[in-house]
């Protein structure tokens, strides 16, 4: 097949899988809207879904119409950097054809560390956020040794142990906190203040998103991304990756060291997901509070699907969530949907976007149509050659 | 002495006419073969490997739908559509993988997909076990009907799957290569078990190209080659050399043009090579031999004569259990793939779907698989993408490689160029030696021609080169010298193959013929 | 340490351990059934929430827990039959089909929840705790003579209607792979699909069966954890059985019996955790336990077999070639 005809089917194929999603979506939003008569439910219906596409980025009101809000888009951007963290983090995990599901684990662990660090190294400010955020990314790479090496040398399953360590970062986690760490003075668990000088800076001024709050984060994951896509596009070591998932035993007869790459691509995956961890606390909170696993690695995953393994793709697939979302979130408050509808919808996305055979008979088609042009081609060479 | 004059009117169990088959990707495997049983025969379908007798055999089983010609069975014009069909009409297949499911019983295993039951639900065991030891009474079969199918002998294994057509109603067997996976004594027991099996009026097809077994016990044989029939005799009224002949042997023969080789020093040393399969099978046995600079060494013979596992040896997909192997002097025998690429060593893989090519990827990617840690091709931490561009449009050109461009995905290649970016690969990073495994297996007239070009070229380029072939045509016109394998042993070598005749080499591949150890020997250049 | 330790010796603490294990046992049993057929379902974890949920509000609705336990039993069916669909049809992997319905679950049940209900304005969290009354629950059950015994009784008897049947299913489980012909075609599917389908089994027909079992036995599983575990769904509720089941299965090579053993050694792991707060320690000190030994068990599994299998190998050739060279 042709690389535009290619292009062609990936692009109307995502088309066609969000639109199924979005039609769940509408005939959820429909069940749940309020509203006596058909009518009725329809106008709210009509009115969520506004809320839903169009409210990420404008405000619509009875007394200044429709008018683009700034602060919804920042909100959004700030949004995506722990998931452009977690899909980048799985795109290099899952491009070796490992199935490690610990970014969820993984950016917690490295939110917590780097919140330490935060709080107890005495640094100057720069280097402060730096070694903050590089500790929390070493010690989820760190952690990632133990499913990656299980896996190459014992073969033990790398999903069910990076499950298994997801839950236990958590309570380790919480217990540390709850024992040693909390601020015995707030009134509820949460950890000491983190010393100003690891703050990560706001990129621009509040007051032009009037209150939304963006962080340089942003900036470093956008540079992570393309750090990510050199790597593997453009390295020995994401090509060794990169052919290693699509055939194993081509990469170990070309002569690569599978299992070392293996390694690799997982302790990488850990370092991103710590590192966004890190990057997500000090540019947005002043202390460490999460209780709970975050969610991000399980978007991650999702972002990682859409984006098709392609660390470039992370921002877009990375901000289609983050919308999403946030127009499910003004859903929620606006049109009173409740706000996890976002999960349904993204898992059916998902689903539709993994799907091998989803439109195969339209693939088939372009397929064969390429076929039929190339016989062509070579006969008209062929005549060509003999006429000459 | 063919048997085309036989009585008009007489009865076959069995009637394949006129059957073509031509695969989707153009391969023509059967054209125009005719075949039929006798009731209470056992039928030799010979030939090598590709002359087609699996693709005849696949149809009569209904794996596999002609594309012109008919099938009668018992008189009766039939469409094969499944083996379901084939079986409801009494005829059954032994394949050469079993079959069969390892952990459970060889009862369980005979009854599966016709449960036995008592109380509408549960297996019964008991009857399970009953029709097995009947059957296996019956046919003089012995088999353990509690012992699970992953314990117990690959003799047995076979049995169980003879038991398993019997049992299903079969009346005509088709039996896949059966001793290919059996030791002398088992093929000796299996040997008797067909003969009673025939005394009992079943038909037997036996494919093989083991000459012996067929003259010992075969009533009539067919003979394939390149797709056609080769005609029908009786057993014994040919001779082993006449099947050879008629067997083995090239419709067109092509000649490369080539310069006599200037063999140099010794580059693949190899030295008493032995190994025992995990089922037991000694595969190898004392296989020694050298490769020298400039010159091509051919391995011919059947397949499944050890060959493939040699490669395997030589390129650490395996370990012998002993012998020795070395390159320039350097041993490779369990050496990661990397150092042995290091050392100059190029495969071209038997089977290039799985090892030669990433299918997703790009032929770009294909092509520097083995040089991707290339200090030329690398700038520091990152790929020098302008080198790797060049370097991938050099090979394609070099090669000519029909494609689109260099980032088109290899997958979408035909044969032929697939298989010409894994020799555009293995041909161009300076090897010292060459292992080139079947290296124009069904690929195109212009490919294949290429490629052996290439091969004469580099090895008068001072390039070692091993051929391992089971086409003779290819064996005999690119090798300078070469060894014939049977049975995992070297059963021949000849140092020139100029003089070389299709009768007598099929002859040695065949194993009718056997040179002394210290004639094998000379191909040792101490 | 001596105090601890009577805590432990009461007729509770076994109790609540056999209590927590019977959601695991259920998960576990579905694991080890599509394992068997040749794939791994990892979405068991979702399955349980969508069956915790419906069955819980169906239960409310209808004003019966018996209509609530059945329909918990038909959404794990149902939602397996869909992943089934994705999986064998689609052709998607069967990994990312689990990980889809995982998001679903966590989320999703919440939204439905939310939405069937009304309920729950504004609050972040949210649950059906507050409409399920004691019997709109699957009643326990009190074993006659039994219960006279001392300790043993208190132990055993009074458990759930769903407890007693997730041991029972292990026992059925077991007859059903190993003495009926449905489980002969489902170790055959998975072991060897070829050799099945040259005998005109089904093997699309079976993955199909396989998955639905699993569905029905998350049903089970999620029916437990809202109808009588707790009363009433929460969001999360099932906190990762459904994987550590996944473990479950491969700890306990992949029987039943081992299985269900596993799965009471997390349930252990968990009733010695929920002890732990009970004498003031920290719960979260102990809650890692089931996951960690999880990781152990693995690792254990993995040693013994990898060695088993090399044993085997070697006996096997040894002995050929042996008895090849006396003859």
């Amino acid at each position: 097949m042709t690389k535009k005809r290619q292009l062609r089917f990936t692009i109307i194929r995502s088309l066609v899988a969000i639109l199924i999603a979005l039609l769940v979506a509408t005939i959820l939003i429909f069940i749940s809207s309020a509203g006596a008569t058909f009518a009725e439910k329809l106008d709210a219906t009509r009115e969520a879904l506004k809320q839903m596409l169009a409210g990420p980025v404008f405000r619509f009101s009875k007394k200044n119409g429709t008018a683009f809000e700034a602060k919804r888009l920042a909100d959004i951007l700030a949004a995506m950097i722990p998931t452009t963290f977690t899909g980048l983090s799985v795109c290099i995990m899952f491009s070796a054809n490992q199935f490690n599901l610990g970014a969820e684990g993984g950016i917690m662990l490295g939110a917590f560390v780097s919140a330490m660090a935060a709080i107890y190294l005495p640094l100057p400010a720069w280097l402060h956020p730096v070694a903050a955020v590089l500790l929390g990314g070493i010690a989820v790479a760190v952690t990632m040794l133990l499913p990656a090496l299980l896996k190459t040398k014992l073969n033990v399953s790398e999903m069910v142990c990076s499950l298994m360590l997801n839950y236990i970062i958590m309570y380790v986690i919480k217990f540390l906190m709850n024992t040693y760490l909390a601020d015995k003075t707030r009134g509820q668990i949460m950890s000491y203040p983190f010393k100003e000088t690891s703050a990560i800076a706001p990129i621009v001024d509040n007051a032009v998103f009037s209150g939304a709050k963006l962080s340089w984060g942003f900036v470093i994951a956008i540079v992570a991304v393309i750090l990510c896509g050199l790597f593997m596009y453009r390295s020995r070591w994401g090509y060794a990756i990169r052919m290693i998932g699509i055939n194993q035993d081509f990469a170990k007869y070309s002569g690569m060291k599978v299992g070392m790459i293996i390694v690799l691509s997982q302790v990488l995956g850990g370092f991103l997901a710590g590192a966004g961890g890190g990057i997500e606390m000090l540019g947005r909170y002043t202390s460490f509070s999460w209780s709970a696993l975050p969610g991000y690695g399980w978007t991650g995953i999702t972002i990682a699907i859409l984006a098709g393994n392609n660390p470039y793709m992370v921002p877009f697939a990375a901000f289609f969530m983050a919308y999403l979302s946030k127009g499910c979130d003004l859903m929620a408050t606006y049109a009173k949907v409740p706000a996890q509808l976002i999960d349904i919808v993204q898992g059916v996305i998902f689903l539709f976007f993994a799907a091998e055979q989803f439109l195969s008979g339209y693939r088939q088609k372009l397929v064969v149509k390429s076929a039929e042009e190339e016989i062509k081609l070579a006969k008209a060479r062929k005549e060509g050659v003999t006429n000459a | 002495m063919p048997d085309g004059n036989a009585v008009a009117n007489e009865t076959f169990v069995v009637q394949m006419k006129s059957i073509t088959k031509v695969y989707p990707n153009g391969v023509a495997a059967n054209q125009g073969v005719d075949f039929n049983l006798r009731k209470g025969e056992i039928h030799a379908l010979m030939g090598e490997n590709g002359a087609g007798k699996s693709t005849l055999m696949k149809m009569l089983f209904g794996l596999e739908q002609p594309t012109s010609g008919e099938i009668i069975v018992n008189g009766e014009k039939l469409e094969l559509t499944s083996p379901s069909v084939a079986i409801a009409h009494g005829i059954g297949m032994v394949h050469q993988h079993f079959m069969l499911v390892p952990s459970l019983s060889v009862a369980e295993n005979m009854v599966l997909g016709m449960v036995p039951k008592k109380s509408g639900l549960f297996i019964d065991r008991a009857k399970a076990i009953e029709i097995t030891r009947q059957y296996s009474e019956k046919f003089n079969l012995h088999v353990e009907p509690e012992a699970k199918v992953m314990d117990i002998p690959v003799g047995m294994k076979q049995k169980v799957e003879i038991l398993k057509a019997l049992v299903r109603g079969a009346k005509i067997l088709i039996m896949d290569e059966p001793t290919a996976v059996l030791t002398s004594q088992e093929t000796a027991e299996l040997f008797v078990e067909l003969k009673h099996l025939k005394d009992e009026g079943y038909t037997i097809v036996f494919i093989s190209h083991k000459l012996n077994e067929i003259m010992e016990i075969t009533d009539r044989l067919t003979i394939m080659r390149n797709g056609r029939s080769m005609g029908v005799y009786n057993t014994r009224e040919v001779t082993k050399e006449q099947i050879s002949r008629l067997m083995v042997g090239r419709d067109v023969v092509l000649s490369v043009q080539k310069d006599r080789a200037v063999p140099g020093d010794t580059v693949l040393r190899v030295r008493d090579l032995e190994y025992v399969n995990e089922w037991g099978k000694k595969m190898l046995d004392k296989v020694s031999f050298d490769v020298r600079k400039g010159e091509i060494l051919g391995i011919a013979g059947v397949e499944g004569n050890g060959q493939k596992e040699l490669v395997d040896m030589l390129f650490n997909f395996n370990v012998p259990n002993s012998g020795a192997a070395t390159v320039n002097g350097t041993s490779i025998l369990g050496l990661p793939q990397q150092k042995i690429r290091e050392l100059g060593v190029s495969l071209v893989p038997e089977d290039r779907m799985l090892y030669g090519i990433a299918a997703g990827a790009s032929i770009e990617e294909n092509v520097i698989s083995d040089r991707a840690s290339d200090k030329r091709l690398n700038n520091g931490p990152l790929f020098n993408m302008k080198a790797i561009h060049e370097e991938s449009d050099r090979l394609i050109r070099e090669f000519t490689v029909l494609c689109k461009s260099r980032s088109q995905h290899v997958g979408m290649l035909s044969g032929g160029n697939i298989q010409k970016v894994v020799v555009a690969r293995e041909f161009s990073n300076n090897p010292a030696l060459i292992l080139a495994d079947q290296p124009t297996r069904g690929i195109d007239v212009g490919a294949t021609e290429f490629i052996r070009k290439k091969l004469v070229e580099l090895s008068r380029s001072g390039i070692a080169v091993l051929l391992v072939s089971a086409d003779l045509n290819e064996v005999m016109e690119l090798s300078d010298s070469l060894i014939v394998m049977h049975n995992g042993r070297i059963a021949a070598y000849f140092d020139d193959t100029s003089g070389l005749t299709d009768e007598i080499m099929g002859e040695y591949m065949l194993g009718l013929k056997q040179q002394s150890d210290a004639e094998v020997r000379r191909v040792c250049h101490d | 340490m001596l105090n601890f330790l009577k805590i432990l010796a009461t007729p509770e603490f076994f109790f609540s351990i056999i209590r927590i294990s019977a959601p695991i046992i259920f998960a576990t049993l579905a694991a080890i059934v599509v394992e068997k057929a040749g794939f791994a379902n990892i979405g068991l974890e979702g399955l349980m929430m969508f069956s915790a949920l419906s069955g819980s509000l169906v239960s409310y609705y209808a004003g019966s827990w018996f209509w609530g336990f059945l329909a918990a039993l038909a959404t794990g069916v149902l939602m397996s039959l869909v992943m089934g669909f994705f999986a064998f049809r689609l052709k998607t992997d069967i990994i990312l089909v689990g990980i889809a319905i995982n998001m679903m679950g966590s989320g999703g049940t919440l939204f439905l929840c939310k939405v069937i209900t009304n309920l729950t304005e504004g609050k972040a969290m949210a649950s059906t705790t507050g409409l399920i009354t004691k019997s709109l629950c699957i009643p326990d059950i009190k074993i006659p003579l039994i219960d006279k015994i001392p300790f043993l009784g208190a132990v055993l008897s009074g458990h759930n209607l769903l407890t007693y049947l997730a041991f029972l299913f292990c026992l059925l489980t077991s007859i059903m792979l190993y003495k009926t012909s449905l489980g002969l075609n489902i170790r055959s599917v998975g072991e060897n699909p070829d050799a099945a389908s040259s005998v005109g089994v089904s093997v699309q027909k079976i993955k199909y069966i396989a998955m639905a079992f699993s569905g029905l036995m998350s049903g089970f599983g999620g029916a437990f954890m809202s109808m009588a575990y707790a009363q009433g769904w929460s969001q999360d509720m099932v906190s990762g059985r459904g994987f550590i089941a996944l473990a479950a299965q491969a700890m306990g090579g992949g029987e039943c019996l081992g299985g269900m053993l596993s799965a009471v050694v997390f349930g252990f792991a968990q009733a010695l955790g929920i002890k732990f707060s009970a004498v003031g320690l920290d719960s979260n000190l102990a809650s890692p336990i089931p996951y960690a030994v999880t990781i152990i068990g693995l690792v254990v599994f993995a040693v013994v077999r990898n060695n088993r299998v090399k044993k085997q190998h070697s006996a096997a050739a040894l002995m050929k070639t042996a008895g090849k060279q006396e003859a």
